[in-house]
């Protein structure tokens, strides 16, 4: 087991690397920098010259990157140039706010995605045609329309704040009171997230379950005369856990580094708006600090993907 | 609520004995004292993280924006009337050849720290925009000729000032520049560390200013909140210090439409842009029912421009596109009526000039050469520079035979522009031109036009002073944002050399007659040769909630509503904290 979780510290440290160095070259292959996007034609070339020699922009690509990666191993990922603020400051900030809302889109996902597969997968009938129907509907939304739709609801009815992660009146307000602030703010970004994985659980469950019923072992217990809703939720239940363990970590992934139209539309102070925010201004830096932590997400979760696995299958704990 | 509408309405007498007795069961025997009154507080929205608070060193209208709140000038523009108007310095005097100025600074006027201002923060400030290291991106507007002011203090309420050569908008370049504090700057800009200063990390507590306003917090992501300045130096008519706001809180929303639901909800009180033609009709509603106020500030200052690239050697084998009556068959090729209404929903008026559209009533020219939807004028004008459609399949072709097509690279994401230049395509297909439309990001698109990679542009430029002169780089065959062709040694045409002439001599005119005389031939040559075209201005309107009392939007941008902060007040009766 030690030897395993070194394994996966090391992939991870790879993994790291790699993407972060590769995010970070290519935003600078991108047509152009710093410079150009932020001042525009505003500058004088004399200016922009300046400008880019201030920032490190004016040497060659490799010796900005060699310069990133000596301050890199050693934990240090630079300034922004966007905020001149550092970027493992920032990074932290907003990774905190995203794995929170991450977490609880995970949750709402859970708990509605994997009871509807286990209806779906294990009847017949209308009410199984219902559950597909609107799974479909939702994973056919993109997630931009799936937010409007809910900061509009939100605006109309009042029922939820239309944007924000906690109101400038929380400040000053005791520990309890900010938490409570959070959660009244989190459910609409949370849904907007939810929504959509909780239709790709739903699904991926439901041809799961309908595998699982048809296995041998749950044949016999059928014959045997055990309830049915005993076979279903007791025994075909854990056999079909599998394949949403399996994936789950890479969602739990996905949710991290890909909730960036969420944020953006709901005003969510996370990491995916602050990677928008960085790649349109070309702040290298910046980018490549969201990148390893999107990345550090990614071997997270296949970690506790592979966790998840070895818990519902017996068989992958033998190896 | 329909069961307590529908109880009889109590006594007046019962309703005293009532509060008699709650009066006495409280044991009180004074009259409770007054509520204190609801805090001033409105609520606006910025729809970018402001990345500093240092205006000499941040190009973003989110810091400029921050600084109309934080900080003060010496004079100030009214974005309204265009009229100089006194703020730090009370009065002003210039000598006969209008090279000097002697400006007068206020008594007793203090930073929000409680330091006193005084003319050596104005020379700190000068200097401070001066200095190469820092490579202020304000320094160009405060250089006359390319040449900075000299500027001394004979004493702490004094300040002399003394331009390079004679120039026509005088000290109106005052204000570009927010006066800093020396006291709290001075070692950053000796350090050589003034770059890094006010950044978003620095604590709030120490950016100090002379605006209206000082940062009580910044919570990255989400809002910046704005206390009144205890220590403001302006009062209102009635006595009464200013500002009227209490707090101000930007919220940061970087999703317009998520922005606009927020303003029908009622939780932000306006915006700091203008309405979107496509959001016009749900603004309208809302405003019809009495939720929001729709202010018509009138034609904008800025239309979007289509252009070619002139620079030497650019589209070398399609000379043609050089040519000026390629670009006058376009003006005639598009219905600019239909534009406005295709591309702004009609909330736009057609224009037909030279940069300077109706919205900028000091400077704008009316009787240009103009360039009516003619499509027969339009084919005439091609075929004289040999472009004919010689195979009758719709494409005129040029003397090779090639097709008379080209490419117009816009912005993507940006649904104006795209359906401008989408029209712009449709309407030289009927003339028999075939273009090409390729939308770029933004940073793909400036980077073409830096390297002058591109044939042709569907673009908006941003109007960032009023005065031509504030404007030289546009302007001047050696300016960079001269666009077509930027940064030209000698002036590569005549109509550029004359133009280059007309405009240093209106900027040296101090008479405002003869410099308007100057632009208007400036005009003239520009409307003859329309190295820029523009189709139509957009009609600019300004969403602002009921509760918002004294705003004076204006058109300039950033600052639409906040350029004039220190009055905004809450309306009387609306002040419920939300």
């Amino acid at each position: 087991m030690r030897g395993y979780l070194a394994r996966r510290v090391l992939f991870a440290a790879m993994l790291v690397f790699l993407v972060s160095s590769a995010a970070m070259l290519l935003t600078h292959l991108a047509p152009g920098d710093f410079v150009s996007i932020t001042t525009g034609e505003r500058a004088s070339p004399a200016q922009a010259a300046q400008e880019r020699a201030r920032y490190g922009l004016d040497r060659p690509i490799v010796l900005q990157y060699l310069g990133w990666l000596s301050r890199a191993v050693r934990l240090d990922l630079g300034d922004s140039l966007l905020y001149r603020r550092p970027v493992g400051t920032l990074v932290r900030e907003r990774a905190a706010n995203t794995a929170l809302l991450a977490l609880a889109a995970l949750a709402l996902a859970t708990l509605a995605g994997l009871p509807a597969g286990v209806y779906s997968g294990s009847r017949q009938g209308a009410g199984a045609s219902v559950v597909r129907g609107v799974s479909l509907v939702l994973l056919s939304l993109p997630s931009l329309v799936t937010s409007l739709v809910l900061v509009l609801v939100a605006a109309r009815t009042g029922w939820f704040p239309v944007g924000g992660m906690v109101s400038a009146s929380s400040t000053g307000a005791s520990l309890a009171g900010w938490w409570a602030d959070v959660a009244w703010h989190l459910p609409l970004p949370a849904l907007a997230l939810a929504l959509p994985l909780a239709a790709t659980l739903e699904r991926l469950q439901s041809q799961a379950m309908a595998d699982a019923l048809g296995q041998p072992f749950v044949l016999a217990a059928v014959a045997r005369g055990v309830p049915r809703r005993r076979v279903v939720w007791r025994h075909a239940l854990r056999a079909s856990l599998s394949p949403v363990a399996s994936v789950y970590g890479y969602v739990l992934a996905a949710l991290l580094s890909g909730s960036f139209i969420v944020e953006v539309v709901t005003s969510w102070p996370g990491l995916g708006r602050l990677l928008y925010d960085a790649l349109r201004a070309r702040d290298v830096y910046l980018v490549a600090g969201c990148a390893a932590a999107g990345s550090l997400f990614l071997a997270m979760g296949s970690l506790v993907s592979d966790l998840a696995l070895a818990w519902a299958d017996p068989r992958m704990r033998r190896g | 609520m329909a069961r307590f509408r529908s109880l009889p309405a109590p006594h007046p007498i019962a309703l005293a004995l009532l509060a008699l007795a709650a009066s006495g069961a409280c044991g009180r025997q004074t009259p409770a004292p007054a509520a204190p009154p609801a805090p001033r507080e409105l609520v606006s929205s910025i729809r970018a993280e402001p990345r500093g608070f240092n205006r000499y060193t941040g190009r973003d209208s989110v810091t400029e924006t921050i600084t109309h709140l934080t900080q003060a000038r010496l004079v100030r523009i009214d974005r309204r009337t265009q009229e100089l108007e006194p703020w730090l310095a009370e009065s002003w005097s210039a000598s006969p050849n209008g090279l000097e100025w002697t400006l007068k600074l206020r008594q007793g006027v203090t930073f929000s720290d409680g330091q006193p201002f005084t003319s050596a923060d104005v020379l700190f400030s000068f200097r401070a925009v001066y200095d190469p290291g820092v490579a202020s991106p304000i320094g160009e507007a405060m250089r006359v000729g390319g040449k900075p002011l000299a500027v001394t203090a004979p004493d702490p309420s004094t300040v002399v000032i003394r331009f390079p050569s004679p120039f026509g908008p005088g000290i109106r370049l005052l204000d570009n520049l927010p006066i800093l504090a020396r006291h709290k700057l001075e070692a950053a800009l000796d350090s050589g560390t003034f770059a890094e200063a006010w950044s978003g990390s620095t604590p709030v507590s120490d950016i100090v200013g002379l605006g209206p306003f000082v940062i009580e917090r910044y919570e990255p992501g989400q809002r910046l909140v704005f206390a009144r300045n205890p220590r403001y130096w302006r009062w209102d008519e009635s006595g009464k210090r200013l500002p009227a706001l209490d707090r101000l809180t930007l919220e940061i929303v970087p999703d317009q439409n998520a922005e606009l639901l927020r303003l029908q909800a009622g939780q932000i009180d306006f915006t700091q842009t203008e309405v979107r033609p496509e959001d016009y009709a749900t603004l309208k509603a809302a405003a019809d029912a009495g939720r929001i106020t729709l202010v018509d500030l009138g034609v904008g200052l800025d239309a979007d421009s289509f252009w070619i690239n002139l620079r030497p050697g650019a589209n070398q084998a399609r000379p043609w596109l050089h040519r000026v009556e390629l670009r006058r068959a376009i003006a005639h090729a598009v219905d600019r009526q239909a534009f406005a209404d295709t591309v702004f929903l009609g909330a736009a008026t057609p224009v037909d000039g030279a940069l300077i559209t109706p919205g900028n009533s000091r400077w704008y020219a009316t009787d240009l050469p103009r360039h009516p939807y003619d499509p027969a004028a339009a084919a005439a004008l091609l075929e004289s520079i040999g472009l004919v459609d010689r195979d009758g399949d719709g494409v005129r072709e040029d003397g090779h035979g090639a097709d008379a097509s080209f490419t117009v690279l816009t912005m993507k994401g940006n649904s104006l522009l795209e359906r401008g230049a989408a029209f712009v395509r449709d309407a030289l297909g009927a003339i028999g031109l075939r273009v090409d439309v390729a939308p770029l990001e933004v940073g793909a698109l400036i980077d073409r036009i830096e390297r002058g990679d591109y044939e042709a542009v569907y673009f908006r430029f941003l109007t960032t002073d009023l005065d031509p002169a504030l404007n030289m780089d546009l302007w001047l065959s050696s300016g960079g944002a001269h666009v077509w062709n930027p940064l030209q040694r000698t002036p590569a045409t005549d109509w550029e050399r004359e133009i280059d002439r007309l405009m240093h001599q209106q900027a040296a005119t101090l008479d405002h007659a003869k410099r308007k005389a100057l632009f208007d031939q400036v005009q003239r040559i520009f409307a003859e040769h329309v190295p820029v075209l523009q189709f139509a201005a957009p009609r600019i309107y300004v969403a602002l909630s009921t509760r918002v009392a004294n705003a004076t939007p204006a058109l300039l941008r950033p600052a639409v509503v906040l350029w004039n902060p220190d009055r905004l007040d809450v309306r009387e009766g609306k002040r419920a904290s939300r």
